[in-house]
C-alpha cells in the first residue's frame, strides 16, 4: 500500500467462503488492497484490511500469500478474525463473501452457502463485545427467506448498517438509464442467462433496483410463479408476459446465438421464431406485486449472454430498456462498482441502499423456487410483504456520466 | 439531387420511430417497412464478405436489421446490388444473394451502380474497403483499394449524369493524395460524402461528450492493433471529441510517431514539453479500460508499475501530433496492456481529466455494436443527403495515419504538416449512441 498508515485509516475485517484466483472474495477483497479503478483514476481506499477468515481452502488457495504480502493475519475462526487475535471487536468493517466453495445443493437446488451462519457469528460478536459495525454481505443474504430476514432484523436490533447483494444494480447500463423516480410502471421483464440460485439472483435484484423507484415505492410481493419449458412460451401468448418487452430487452442484447454465432447475422429473436429453437429449457419467474405491478424474469439459456431489462411506463405508454453491463473477466469492472459502495459505506457510516432490497429479491427467489418443487404452482406470499424505500439519487456506475 | 434529399424526408424519418415503437403489431412491422415508399436502393462494393468482415457487420444490419432504441430496427434501405472484389473460403456474400432475393451480385463496380441496366439504378453507394487479401506496403500498410472503387464509382456517376450519396468504411485511403482527391472530387461534383471509424459514434462508458466550445489543451488516447489500422480509429476517437473545442478545427501542425524504447523514454519524459505526455491521461486511460492486462499472476485488476509496462508491450507505438492551435495530442498503441480504446482530455481550468471508454463489445462472440450506430447513421445520412460529421473529420485522420506510418519509416522524425490544415466546424449536436439517440 502506498499510502501511509493514519489513525483515521479505517480497519477492515473479510470474511469469505473461499479466496481463490477470480472467486468474488479475490477480485472483491484485492479492491481493498490494491485499489481499483473510480471516476477515471486510480482510487487506494484509506482502509486496511486487518484480518481474513476463510471456510475452505481449495486448491489455488491465496489466503496466506496475501495475507504475507499484505500484512494481515488469517484467523482460524470468524470471532478472532473479527477481534483482530485480541480479546474486543477489533475492526471497522466487516465484508463478507460467502460465494464458492464447495457446499451442498438443498432439494431446490440452492447451494447452501454460509453467510447466514457467518453473520450469526459475526453479531455474536458485536453483542458480546458491546459494538457493532457495518456490514457488507456479497449477493443474497442467505438462500433462505427466512433467514435473510433474520439478518436484517439483527442489523435494526443491534443498529449497525448491512449493505447487500449484487453488482448489478449498480454496475454500467447501457444504455445509461434510471427508472425516473416516481414513476408509475405498467409492466416489467428482465431477461436473464445462467445457473438458478447464482445468476438468476443477480438478474432479480437489477430489475428489482429498477422497480423499486416505482410510485409509492417497494410494498412487496403477493404471489410468485416459477414455470418452465413450453409453459413459458404459452404464457407470453396469454399476455402473462409482454413480448412487446422482451424485444425491447433483447434489442439491448450484445449476445450472438444460433445464426448469429454461426456466420455473424443480426437477428430479430422475438419474432422470427429462432427464440424458442434455441431456448430448449426456458423458465419464467412471473412475479405479481402488492401494488398490482406484474414483472417476470425470464432466463433464456441458449439465446443470450447477458443482462437485459425493459419496462412500460404508464406516462405515455413509454418503454424503457437497458443492458445491465457485466465487464468481462478477468477486470470485472462491475466488482469495482459494488466495492465502491462497500467502502462508502465503511467510510460514511450510512448504507447507501436498503438492505430490505436483497431481502425482498432473496425471498422472491426463495419462493420461485418453492414454486418449481412444487410443480410450478403459483403461490401466496403474504410473508413477503417487505416495504421500503429506495434512495432518489442513482447509485450506478455512470449515473450523471462519472 | 436536390429532389432526392429534401429536408421534410429527414423530418419525417425523425419522427418515425417513437410513431412505430407501440402502433404497428412486429410480426407484420417486416412486410409493412417493405411496402413503405421512402426506402432507398443500395449499391456495396466491398472487399470480401466473411463473418466479422466489416462488409458482413455493416450489410447485415441493413438486410436483418438490429437492436435500436428499443425495438429491432430495420432501416428503410434496401441493399440491392453488391460487388464483392474477393470470394474467400467464408465468404457470405453468395449465400446473402440467395437469401435476399432483392439482392444481386454483379461482376464489376459499373454493373453494381446501374444494377446491370443502363442508368444508375441505386440511391446510395457504401464503400467497404476493410479486410481481404491485399499487399501490404513497406511501410506496413495494407493496400486496400477504397480509392480504386471510389474512382470507379465516379467514373459510373459521370457516365450517367447523376450522383448519390457515398459512405467510405474507415480511412479514406492508405495514400493522402488520393484521399485529399477523393474529398475534392466529392466536393466538386457535390457528392454527399461520409467516411470514417464506428469507434466515435459507439456507446462511451461513462457517456460523455466533449462540451462544445471547450477550451481543450492536451488529449491522449490508448488503443491497441497496428499501425494503419487500429491507430485510425484511436485517432477518429480522439478527432470526434476534440473536434468541438473552442474555435472548430483548424488542422495539425506536426506529428512524429515514436516506437519501441522511444515510447518509454516519452512516457518518462513525464510532461508534453518535456517530450512526453501528461501523466493524469495516461492514468486515466487505463483506469476507464474494461480490459487492462493484469500486470501480475493471482491478480484480476492492478495497476501496472513503470517495469511492468515496459515488460507488458513489446512493441509500443505513439503519435505525438500538435495542432495548429496549440492543442497537444497523443495517441498511444499498447498490446499487451489493453484491448480496448479509451480517451481522456485534459480541458483548461479543470482539475481532473474529461475520460471515456469507447465501448466496442467485449468479445468476438459478442455483436459488435459499434456497428448499430453507424448503419443508423448511414440510413440518416442516404435519406437526407447530409453527412451526420464532416468528412474532412476523416480526411484529418487519414492523413494522420499516412503521416503516422511515414514518420516510424524515419525512424521516429518530426514531420511538418502543413497539408494537414483541414479546417471544420461540428454543431454542438452529439452523434454517439446514448440514452437519448439508439
Amino acid at each position: 500500500m502506498a499510502e501511509p498508515s493514519t489513525a483515521k485509516r479505517k480497519r477492515l475485517a473479510i470474511v469469505a467462503t473461499v479466496w481463490k484466483h477470480l472467486s468474488h472474495a479475490q477480485h472483491m477483497g484485492d479492491r481493498f488492497l490494491v485499489g481499483y479503478p473510480r471516476d477515471g483514476a486510480w482510487h487506494r481506499p484509506a482502509i486496511d484490511v486487518v484480518s481474513l477468515y476463510v471456510d475452505q481452502r481449495p486448491e489455488g488457495d491465496q489466503s496466506d500469500e496475501r495475507a504475507r504480502e499484505f500484512g494481515f493475519k488469517v484467523y482460524p475462526t470468524i470471532a478472532e478474525a473479527l477481534r483482530a487475535g485480541g480479546g474486543k471487536l477489533a475492526v471497522d468493517g466487516v465484508l463478507v463473501i460467502g460465494e464458492h466453495g464447495d457446499y451442498p445443493t438443498n432439494a431446490k437446488g440452492q447451494i447452501q452457502y454460509p453467510r447466514y451462519e457467518f453473520f450469526e457469528q459475526i453479531v455474536r460478536v458485536f453483542e458480546e463485545d458491546g459494538r457493532a459495525v457495518p456490514v457488507f454481505n456479497d449477493k443474497h443474504l442467505s438462500y433462505s427467506f427466512d433467514k435473510a430476514s433474520r439478518m436484517v432484523a439483527a442489523s435494526k436490533r443491534l443498529k449497525f448498517p448491512l449493505l447487500a447483494g449484487s453488482s448489478l444494480p449498480v454496475t454500467w447500463r447501457l444504455p445509461s438509464v434510471e427508472m425516473p423516480y416516481g414513476a408509475a410502471v405498467d409492466e416489467a421483464l428482465m431477461v436473464g442467462v445462467g445457473s438458478s440460485d447464482a445468476m438468476d439472483f443477480h438478474a432479480l435484484e437489477a430489475m428489482q433496483s429498477m422497480l423499486e423507484r416505482r410510485r409509492n415505492g417497494e410494498t412487496g410481493v403477493k404471489a410468485v410463479q416459477l414455470i418452465q419449458g413450453p409453459a413459458v412460451w404459452q404464457a407470453g401468448k396469454d399476455g402473462r408476459w409482454s413480448r412487446e418487452l422482451l424485444e425491447a430487452a433483447l434489442s439491448r442484447s450484445q449476445s450472438r446465438s444460433g445464426k448469429g454465432l454461426e456466420d455473424g447475422r443480426t437477428q430479430d429473436l422475438t419474432h422470427s421464431g429462432e427464440l424458442e429453437e434455441l431456448v430448449r429449457e426456458p423458465a419464467a419467474y412471473l412475479i405479481e406485486y402488492r401494488d398490482g405491478l406484474r414483472a417476470t424474469l425470464l432466463m433464456l439459456n441458449g439465446a443470450v449472454g447477458d443482462y437485459t431489462f425493459a419496462c412500460r411506463l404508464k406516462d405515455g405508454a413509454r418503454v424503457l430498456s437497458t443492458q445491465f453491463l457485466l465487464p468481462i473477466t478477468p477486470n470485472v469492472v462491475y466488482s469495482a462498482c459494488l466495492m465502491s459502495k462497500a467502502e462508502q459505506m465503511f467510510e460514511t457510516g450510512v448504507a447507501p441502499y436498503p438492505a430490505e432490497r436483497t431481502q425482498l429479491v432473496c425471498g422472491i427467489l426463495d419462493f420461485c423456487l418453492e414454486s418449481k418443487v412444487r410443480g410450478n404452482r403459483r403461490l401466496d406470499t403474504p410473508e413477503l410483504a417487505v416495504k421500503y424505500r429506495a434512495p432518489e439519487q442513482s447509485l450506478f456506475c455512470g449515473a450523471g456520466g462519472v | 439531387m436536390a429532389d432526392e434529399h429534401q429536408i421534410s424526408r429527414r423530418a419525417v424519418l425523425a419522427a418515425a420511430p417513437a410513431a412505430a415503437l407501440l402502433a404497428i403489431p412486429r410480426e407484420s412491422a417486416a412486410a409493412e417497412e417493405k411496402a413503405k415508399p421512402g426506402r432507398k436502393r443500395i449499391a456495396a462494393l466491398a472487399t470480401e464478405f466473411r463473418k466479422l468482415s466489416h462488409a458482413e457487420v455493416i450489410l447485415d444490419r441493413i438486410l436483418e436489421g438490429f437492436g435500436w432504441e428499443g425495438r429491432h430496427y430495420r432501416p428503410a434501405l434496401d441493399l440491392v446490388s453488391l460487388y464483392m472484389d474477393q470470394f474467400p473460403e467464408g465468404d457470405l456474400s453468395r449465400e446473402r444473394a440467395r437469401r435476399f432475393k432483392d439482392l444481386k451480385i454483379y461482376p464489376t463496380i459499373g454493373e453494381a451502380l446501374s444494377c446491370g441496366g443502363s442508368d444508375l439504378a441505386v440511391d446510395g453507394v457504401i464503400i467497404i474497403g476493410e479486410h481481404g487479401n491485399y499487399p501490404r506496403n513497406a511501410k506496413g500498410q495494407w493496400l486496400y483499394p477504397r480509392y480504386e472503387f471510389f474512382q470507379q464509382t465516379i467514373a459510373a456517376f459521370k457516365k450517367h449524369g447523376r450522383v448519390v450519396p457515398v459512405f467510405n468504411d474507415k480511412h479514406l485511403s492508405w495514400n493522402w493524395s488520393w484521399a485529399r482527391e477523393m474529398v475534392d472530387t466529392a466536393a466538386a461534383m457535390k457528392i454527399p460524402f461520409m467516411a470514417g471509424s464506428s469507434v466515435p459514434i459507439t456507446w462511451r462508458i461513462p457517456s460523455v461528450d466533449m462540451p462544445h466550445g471547450a477550451q481543450v489543451e492536451e488529449v491522449l488516447t490508448i488503443g491497441l492493433g497496428n499501425v494503419d489500422s487500429y491507430d485510425f480509429h484511436a485517432l477518429e476517437a480522439v478527432q470526434a471529441l476534440v473536434e468541438r473545442r473552442r474555435g472548430g478545427e483548424r488542422g495539425v501542425a506536426r506529428l512524429q510517431a515514436l516506437s519501441g524504447e522511444q515510447v518509454w523514454k516519452a512516457l518518462d519524459a513525464g510532461s508534453w514539453s518535456a517530450g512526453g505526455w501528461d501523466p493524469a491521461l495516461f492514468s486515466a486511460c487505463l483506469c476507464r479500460s474494461h480490459q487492462l492486462v493484469p500486470a501480475r499472476e493471482g491478480f484480476n485488476h492492478v495497476y501496472p508499475s513503470r517495469a511492468d509496462l515496459a515488460r507488458m508491450v513489446k512493441e509500443p507505438v505513439a503519435y505525438r501530433y500538435e495542432y495548429r492551435d496549440g492543442l497537444r495530442a497523443t495517441m498511444l498503441l499498447l498490446n499487451g496492456l489493453v484491448g480496448d480504446i479509451t480517451v481522456a482530455a485534459r480541458l483548461k481550468g479543470q482539475a481532473e481529466p474529461l475520460s471515456t471508454l469507447m465501448f466496442l463489445g467485449p468479445t468476438a462472440d459478442t455483436q459488435p455494436h459499434n456497428f448499430d450506430p453507424l448503419v443508423w447513421h448511414i440510413e440518416q445520412f442516404v435519406q437526407s443527403g447530409k453527412s451526420p460529421y464532416p468528412v474532412e473529420r476523416t480526411l484529418l485522420t487519414t492523413g494522420l495515419v499516412a503521416a503516422g506510418v511515414d514518420s516510424i519509416a524515419r525512424g521516429g522524425e518530426m514531420l511538418e504538416t502543413p497539408h494537414l490544415s483541414i479546417e471544420y466546424q461540428v454543431g454542438p449536436a452529439s452523434t454517439f449512441r446514448r440514452a437519448e439517440h439508439g
